[in-house]
């Protein structure tokens, strides 16, 4: 058997490693991240939709978070919208959580 | 507006050994000219641009960029052999981005060598078995002997009792199917590992009919590919599973 790279059957395998899986920046490095892997998750939710980020456990992650940061700012309603509220304010935390999936 | 003080970005698609400056041309996300930046024994294969993230809600576009990132890196590999390729959309900005490309290199150098010295002379493939459910169920129920007794004995059966002998076989195929599984994961994990270097279990994902029973990211040198194909290929053949191959792809799945 020989492995195959043709490009439109491994499509897919393609996103599930560019977006899943790779080098991430170590969070506590002075250069600033913070907005970029939240994006990267945005992608992934726009792409893979919600069910694979629950089954890569991403939404699980992200829960603990959003709760405690929801904890703290009140009011916030949709799933994406906290995400963003999550990165744009406490982007150190967001790498250090996506990287602990 | 003065352009010194803006904060500018660097696209970061994978970082190799090399103290050369290479050029590869326009062929980064957005037909942007990608080169890289050195420091110290390492580079960063990088493309200029704005200090905020590639994200569109257009599908196709993400998919076009993200074919672009894993294209730059295939043409690094080619150029370097061994890579750590990125995750898709990392980006380091700075009012000096490429200062802060290599200081970062300089800060991360233990941990980037740590992990070429680990993937270098291998390459990742992706293997994934399936099987197809009612194939291997109607194989079961012909070989074991507790399906095949409530098989007769519901011909005898009146039809209510007819009805409590086939969830019984319903919960005796679903055991076996899992007895089943279990025990195959095991035999061909133990066999595909003889010819890898390392192995990651990934989740099992669900392909059109089949029911995927294994998903593995491989890191296999490259003179043991032949043997894990050939390995592949008698799994392949058994009645009822099938074997995708996929590779060689960056080693993404065993970067720490």
């Amino acid at each position: 058997m020989q492995p195959t790279r043709e490009k439109n059957a491994t499509l897919a395998d393609v996103l599930d490693r560019a977006l899943n899986k790779g080098l991430l920046i170590n969070a506590d490095l002075i250069i600033s991240v913070a907005d970029i892997p939240l994006i990267g998750v945005n992608l992934k939710a726009a792409i893979a939709g919600m069910e694979t980020m629950l089954e890569y456990g991403m939404m699980q992650d992200w829960d603990e978070a959003l709760r405690a940061i929801a904890r703290k700012k009140r009011g916030i309603i949709d799933e994406k919208e906290k995400i963003t509220v999550l990165g744009e304010k406490n982007g150190r935390r967001t790498v250090s959580l996506l990287r602990s999936k | 507006m003065d352009v010194k003080t803006k904060e500018q970005g660097r696209y970061l698609y994978c970082v190799a050994e090399g103290n050369e400056q290479t050029r590869f041309g326009r062929i980064g996300i957005e037909s942007n000219e990608v080169y890289t930046i050195l420091s110290n024994g390492l580079c960063a294969v990088v493309h200029n641009c704005k200090a905020e993230a590639y994200y569109s809600k257009d599908e196709e576009k993400v998919k076009e960029w993200i074919k672009a990132h894993q294209n730059v890196i295939d043409k690094a590999q080619e150029r370097f052999e061994t890579v750590i390729p990125l995750s898709f959309d990392v980006i380091i900005k700075g009012k000096n981005a490429s200062k802060e490309v290599a200081n970062w290199l300089q800060a991360e150098k233990e941990r980037l060598e740590r992990n070429l010295e680990k993937v270098k002379g291998k390459q990742e493939f992706g293997v994934q078995i399936s099987w197809d459910n009612k194939v291997i169920e109607k194989k079961l129920s012909e070989e074991k002997k507790e399906i095949k007794n409530l098989v007769k004995e519901i011909k005898k059966a009146p039809r209510g009792k007819a009805y409590f002998i086939k969830q019984k076989i319903k919960k005796e195929l679903k055991g076996g199917m899992e007895k089943l599984a279990d025990q195959k994961f095991k035999r061909f994990y133990l066999e595909i590992k003889k010819h890898c270097h390392d192995i990651k279990v990934e989740k099992n994902k669900r392909i059109e009919e089949k029911q995927m029973l294994m998903n593995l990211s491989c890191l296999t040198e490259k003179n043991k590919v032949q043997s894990l194909g050939r390995e592949l290929d008698k799994i392949n053949k058994l009645s009822g599973f099938s074997v995708r191959f996929t590779g060689p792809w960056p080693p993404y799945s065993f970067i720490t």
